[in-house]
């Protein structure tokens, strides 16, 4: 018995590597893109022990200098160090990136899943929902819910999660109709699986790739909202080392001091960069309606 | 079949006082270090219709592209000689090239549906050759475009004009893409498996169509075909390639009715007819571009190769009106 | 005949309705009274009863809807009681106009470099331009447009001095001085769709080129710039209308970044300004209006999908 679980272990495991890893390795960019996120992801973490500086203190006798041996890459207009500022950054940025994509994942498939499993007026009702969701663009959809819930690092991922939710109902049922209309729902239906079993066992599988692609190219979206928004005054609010708040700090002294601003939004072009490859590389290796340009 | 036959009266050509309208020798197109065509000769005087006859992968639809100028160097590598009315093709610059095609060369294609730009108005597809190789005015050209979808069988000519492709049948886009073809007078017309892409309903309207116009035209035509009988009884002359190569070449009725050449006679083993319940296929099939046999090119499939098959290429050998590339034509 | 067209305007005024739905939802769930924000600090019981009822607040929530959807209808928006000014001026007739002129100059901006450089990436593959077209479409699409406006304004405003730096001059007032004013946003924005285009443009016509009509066409002795601008363009505009469509979004997005970096009194800077200031009311024709103005764009796309296919047209 043990021996049989495993041997389904190790044949999952190595399923796995040839479905998922093998394809997104063939794609070059997209590894190239996996790299640099995950020397972010590293820096994220680490943080704490590279950076040189509280990423927040304050220290106006040594503000507005250039990269020197003290700061590393500077220091703002408040004298806090770029360096560190920037770490911590890169901390905030993927924790909001991920999460909010992640959150908007969650609700929306779940929405999706109930849409299209249960269909009748609950369906109609949850994707008029949707429609109503869908028919704002994300960022202004996004403002508004920051402008009911009020500023903040926390507030900023509901926001963004709550503007992500409409695209993933919307494609998780349109999935869910598709998987439901195959032959073989019918046919575990009538050998009498009860319906979660069905949802668990054949439904899921069968939705969860093109999601992911999906979730993976928000990810970039999110990352760029929530710097964005935090650049309008509107996201997570100062001292935070965010690098849209960094950006909109360094504005002002972009003739004097243009490193302020250059250090977080060059480290956000390369992130955002990166995590576009990785997006694309996803979708080309698992999305079977687009085709690779040759 | 039996409907087609009646088009089968082969018109009498002297042959030898007339300059051939086209000359093709010693032809070889090579892609990517494959030969795909190898040392092709032919000759189609003027009025005279060919078929080329082979397998899918044999070169037929290489060589007609190659004559329309749509496979030329650098793109492909070319040696050998193809004479249009007595300028070589080969030497010609591209701008000059382009004045024949669609002009003094009128190409079919296979499927109309696919050969159909479906943003723009059949109407506006029959013209541009008009404009282009006649600069007939827009108006001048509608009125041509009108006579041509009647001469090619269009009902209602002046409604369809301006009708988009989706709009008609396979039939009628058929038509369309013989009127264009056609719209110039062309002195040689190449048909692409003209009918192959249709219902077998409308397979022999097409057929006779398209000779019905090449005779009204007194123009030259090379069919590209892969059933040896319809080749025989729509053209004058058969010439039939396998792997690049034209392995027989005569008379229509010679070339049908006394197949020299094996790969011939396993043609037209595989052709069924009425009354003839065994249906003999050759083993095998083409060996790919690149691994091609040195010797004859047949061989591995050849019921009769024996070890020279194996080593050295067969020339064509010339019998009576017909030339045979094989070792052993008994 | 019709019936396609009336299930289109049907879904449309569907659509509609939910963008006010929620708009109105939004107010509804915004925090503060209106009540109390509107008398101030020092109010008595009665006056605060009075407003309540003068403002409907004392109805069934559905009443309160239709009065307000009855007036957004009317042009009765509101007024802002920051700047007292009528906020459908406000919004329509000054914010509107300058959001849209830039997104219009944008897109031109990224049509007429992207797809000149997609066609050059196609044809000449695997050559500098195509690398060229690779790395702006991964860069542009990628690169945060207000930091792309930052550096702009360092190097052609302040440093060069080539361009202002902000403001905005109708383009209908000064022609000249307006599309000076609109260059270096215009650029901003536009950037982010260059890239784009020229990748959508480029495996488009990839694709195209490969069928068989383009064959013909070149069967047909036509000379080789109309086979490709003419034969093959014409069946590239299709996708391309597909993706400007999906990416309207993604314009709007930039659009609002580009109008706070380059203090453009659009709609991105109004609804921007009105969350920092907590105007509820002006948020709300804000969202209201971007709705509206996303599901008429893309009925608008939609339209010249059906315009530019002619397989999807009906017959006259």
């Amino acid at each position: 018995m043990s021996h049989a679980l495993d041997l389904s272990a190790s044949i999952q495991a190595s399923s796995w590597r040839r479905r998922f890893l093998q394809p997104l390795m063939r794609q070059r960019s997209a590894v190239v893109g996996l790299v640099i996120i995950l020397a972010y992801v590293l820096a994220a973490l680490f943080a704490p022990w590279l950076a040189t500086h509280d990423p927040t203190a304050q220290d106006l006798g040594a503000a507005l200098q250039g990269p020197s041996a003290a700061h590393w890459l500077g220091t703002d207009s408040f004298g806090q160090d770029l360096y560190s500022r920037l770490l911590y950054g890169a901390q905030l940025a993927l924790i909001i990136g991920f999460a909010s994509v992640a959150l908007g994942l969650v609700v929306g498939v779940a929405i999706g899943l109930a849409a299209g499993l249960i269909g009748g007026r609950t369906e109609w009702v949850l994707m008029r929902i949707v429609d109503g969701l869908l028919a704002f663009p994300e960022l202004i959809l996004a403002m508004a819910f920051m402008a009911v819930l009020g500023l903040g690092t926390e507030n900023l991922v509901y926001a963004l999660a709550l503007s992500f939710v409409g695209p993933f109902a919307r494609m998780t049922r349109g999935d869910v109709l598709q998987v439901k209309s195959q032959p073989f729902i019918e046919a575990a239906r009538l050998m009498g699986v009860p319906t979660l079993a069905i949802i668990w066992r054949h439904v899921l599988p069968n939705v969860v790739s093109p999601i992911l692609v999906q979730a993976g190219m928000r990810v970039s979206i999110a990352i760029l909202l929530e710097s964005g928004l935090s650049f309008l005054g509107i996201g997570v609010v100062p001292p935070t080392p965010d690098w849209g708040l960094m950006i909109a700090e360094g504005r002002g002294f972009i003739t004097i001091a243009p490193w302020i601003s250059g250090v977080p939004g060059v480290a956000l072009a390369i992130l955002l960069v990166a995590l576009n490859l990785l997006g694309d590389g996803l979708r080309d290796a698992f999305d079977p309606n687009t085709q690779k340009d040759a | 079949m039996n409907q087609v036959s009646v088009l089968a009266q082969n018109i009498p050509v002297e042959s030898s006082a007339e300059a051939p309208l086209l000359e093709v020798r010693d032809f070889s197109l090579r892609r990517k270090k494959a030969t795909v065509l190898d040392r092709i000769t032919l000759s189609l005087n003027p009025g005279e219709t060919l078929g080329l006859i082979g397998e899918s992968g044999a070169g037929k639809s290489t060589l007609a592209m190659a004559l329309i100028g749509l496979l030329r160097a650098p793109e492909v590598e070319i040696e050998g000689s193809l004479r249009f009315r007595g300028t070589e093709l080969t030497a010609l610059k591209e701008a000059d090239f382009r004045r024949l095609r669609g002009n003094k060369i009128g190409l079919i294609f296979q499927d109309a549906t696919a050969a159909l730009n479906p943003c723009f108005t059949v109407g506006k597809q029959i013209a541009e050759p008009l404009r282009r190789h006649l600069g007939l005015s827009a108006s001048a050209c509608r009125a041509r475009a009108v006579e041509l979808m009647q001469s090619v069988g269009i009902p209602e000519p002046r409604l369809r004009l301006d009708a988009y492709p989706h709009e008609l049948s396979g039939g009628m886009q058929q038509r369309v893409m013989i009127a264009i073809a056609l719209a110039c007078n062309p002195e040689l017309l190449l048909a692409d498996e003209p009918t192959s892409a249709l219902d077998v309903t409308i397979q022999a309207q097409i057929m006779e169509l398209i000779l019905d116009r090449v005779r009204a035209l007194n123009s030259s035509a090379i069919f590209v075909l892969h059933d040896l009988a319809l080749g025989a009884q729509v053209c004058d002359r058969i010439a039939v390639m396998y792997a690049g190569q034209i392995v027989e070449e005569g008379p229509s009725e010679c070339v049908l009715n006394a197949p020299l050449h094996p790969y011939t006679q396993g043609l037209k083993s595989c052709v069924v007819e009425l009354g003839m319940p065994t249906l003999t296929p050759i083993p095998g099939q083409i060996p790919p571009l690149d691994a091609m046999p040195n010797g004859c090119r047949f061989a591995p499939r050849c019921p009769k190769a024996q070890a020279i098959c194996g080593e050295q290429r067969p020339e064509a050998h010339t019998r009576d009106e017909r030339q045979v590339a094989c070792w052993f034509i008994d | 005949m019709w019936q396609a067209t009336f299930t289109k305007l049907g879904q449309t005024l569907l659509v509609l309705l939910l963008v006010s739905v929620a708009s109105f939802s939004f107010l509804k769930l915004a925090p503060g009274d209106p009540v109390t924000i509107m008398l101030g600090s020092d109010y008595s019981k009665a006056s605060y009863d009075q407003l309540t009822q003068e403002l409907g607040l004392d109805q069934p929530v559905i009443v309160q809807y239709g009065h307000w959807l009855a007036n957004f209808v009317q042009g009765d928006w509101g007024t802002s009681y920051i700047t007292n000014q009528n906020i459908f001026e406000l919004a329509v007739f000054q914010a509107l106009p300058v959001t849209l002129t830039l997104a219009a100059f944008s897109l031109l901006i990224a049509l007429v470099i992207g797809i000149p450089t997609g066609v050059m990436a196609a044809l000449y593959r695997n050559s500098w331009v195509d690398v060229l077209a690779t790395t702006l479409a991964i860069g542009g699409n990628a690169f945060p447009s207000f930091y792309l406006g930052i550096i702009l304004i360092w190097v052609f405003g302040v440093g060069l001095g080539w361009f202002p730096t902000l403001g905005f001059v109708a383009p209908w007032d000064d022609f000249w001085q307006g599309m000076w004013h609109l260059a270096l946003p215009a650029i901003t924005l536009g950037a982010w769709y260059v890239g784009l285009i020229a990748r959508i443009t480029r495996s488009s016509l990839l694709e195209v080129m490969g069928q068989p009509y383009i064959l013909a066409a070149k069967a047909r002795g036509e000379p080789g710039w109309r086979v490709v601008w003419v034969h093959g363009m014409r069946n590239v505009l299709m996708p391309l209308v597909t993706v400007i469509g999906l990416q309207l979004g993604g314009m709007l997005r930039g659009a609002v970044m580009t109008e706070v970096v380059f203090s453009l009194p659009g709609l991105g800077m109004m609804i921007t300004s009105a969350v920092l200031n907590r105007e509820y009311i002006v948020i709300q024709a804000g969202i209201m209006l971007t709705g509206v103005l996303f599901v008429v764009l893309n009925l608008m796309v939609d339209q010249t999908y059906q315009f530019l296919d002619p397989r999807l047209r009906r017959r006259k």
